[in-house]
């Protein structure tokens, strides 16, 4: 039995010869770790750098969205469990995608980003770093939408190909990430710290789940850590819970919920705190901190209005807001 | 001091049959049970090997090393000769 021990995230996984990871798509054959999906994505979709989300970088632009099978975390409450909690060898679509064919057909669409996200891209690293190098070369940008659970070696060398990231933060416990996600909270903020110091564009998107993760008090930790750690340019999104996959039995989150966790991390000092999954609600636009100017209005996914001068300041009071926006 | 010494019947086999049947049963399944908890503690998953292999075969799925690994620590210590 030639065993393995995957360093890739913080599971460490001790593989046999045959098995497969937690994350079920790195599998030891013959006494080596196999990157099953390398080049093999069972998504791909254009979609607004807004689903993603990302309010800061190259807003209303589109992106191409890949992503392939397996996922290092096994949440209740999986949007995309379908794609997320099976191996390669379980998918009915297996496209063929070789790096030089992902960066051809990106271009071919008009997208001047290419994003890995939908299952969490950590499992595909292999795939995300030759596909990023390259799409460097050819001037495209790469976007990670990731949990962040990843040890610290091999987000750092990733980072070098990065440009944007958007973090899920499911919950500032300990608690929730056990019963959850099976996973643990701290390697998540190291990623968080990581990405930071690297200093690849960074946003945060916190799921309020009723009862589990709406507590005010666990918010507001949350926001004076993220205030501290990251910077209080760091936009952070509030998104609406839908009950799916193993959580059918809470309710959606009630927009009061969002509305209060919303006020909390401004009053904490965060200065752009957005509300995702309703559509038209007025805090998916972007608000200049100084004179509460709206610079971009927001519908769902879709741009309403953009007033940020072209070197991304307020037109009204000439605030800098921080992001990428070319 | 007398032993009675009774002889089992039909029926009281019948039931220790089932009895002992149970236990197995139960013990099966604990065993199964621990034997998962066992693989999940190590963080593997069992997959269906030969499908793999199969869509690996057909270039549906790839077999490109991964980064980010190394031996376990038992198969260090065998490569280098039994010096850890």
């Amino acid at each position: 039995m030639r065993e393995v021990t995957c360093e890739l995230c913080p599971r460490a996984c001790v593989i046999p010869e045959g098995g497969a990871g937690d994350c079920r798509v790195r599998v030891n054959l013959g006494g080596k770790l196999r990157a099953t999906t390398y080049g093999r994505p069972s998504a791909i979709h254009i979609d607004p750098m807004e689903k993603k989300p990302l309010y800061h970088f190259r807003p209303g632009s589109p992106v191409f969205s890949i992503a392939t099978a397996g996922c290092n975390l096994h949440c209740l409450n999986c949007q995309n469990w379908q794609l997320s909690q099976r191996g390669g060898e379980e998918m009915e679509t297996l496209y063929r995608a070789d790096p030089p064919d992902l960066i051809k057909a990106a271009r071919e669409e008009g997208c001047r980003s290419i994003a890995y996200t939908y299952s969490d891209p950590i499992v595909f690293y292999e795939y995300v770093y030759d596909s990023s190098e390259l799409a460097h070369r050819e001037g495209l940008a790469n976007v990670f939408i990731t949990a962040g659970y990843i040890n610290r070696k091999p987000l750092r060398k990733l980072c070098r190909v990065l440009d944007a990231a958007n973090v899920d933060l499911k919950a500032f416990d300990e608690d929730f990430y056990r019963r959850v996600s099976d996973a643990s909270l701290r390697p998540v903020l190291d990623a968080l710290v990581t990405l930071r110091e690297e200093g690849v564009w960074l946003e945060v998107t916190n799921l309020l789940i009723p009862t589990l993760n709406d507590d005010l008090a666990m918010i507001r930790r949350m926001v004076r850590w993220l205030r501290d750690e990251l910077g209080e340019g760091t936009p952070l999104h509030f998104s609406r819970f839908q009950p799916q996959y193993r959580m059918r039995n809470l309710p959606p989150t009630p927009a009061e919920a969002l509305d209060r966790a919303r006020r909390e991390a401004l009053d904490g000092g965060l200065k752009y705190v957005y509300i995702g999954n309703i559509p038209g609600h007025e805090g998916g636009s972007t608000y200049c901190p100084t004179d509460g100017t709206r610079l971009i209005g927001r519908t769902g996914f879709w741009i309403t209005e953009n007033r940020l001068t072209a070197d991304g300041r307020c037109p009204t009071c000439n605030e800098e807001i921080p992001g990428v926006w070319e | 001091m007398s032993v009675r010494i009774r002889h089992l019947h039909q029926r009281e086999l019948r039931f220790l049959g089932l009895l002992a049947l149970t236990a197995l049963l139960i013990a099966l399944y604990l065993s199964d049970e621990l034997r998962l908890a066992e693989q999940q503690g190590r963080g593997w998953r069992s997959i269906d090997l030969e499908a793999l292999q199969r869509r690996v075969e057909t270039g549906e799925l790839r077999d490109r090393e991964a980064d980010w690994y190394r031996p376990s620590a038992a198969e260090e210590i065998e490569a280098s000769g039994g010096r850890p």
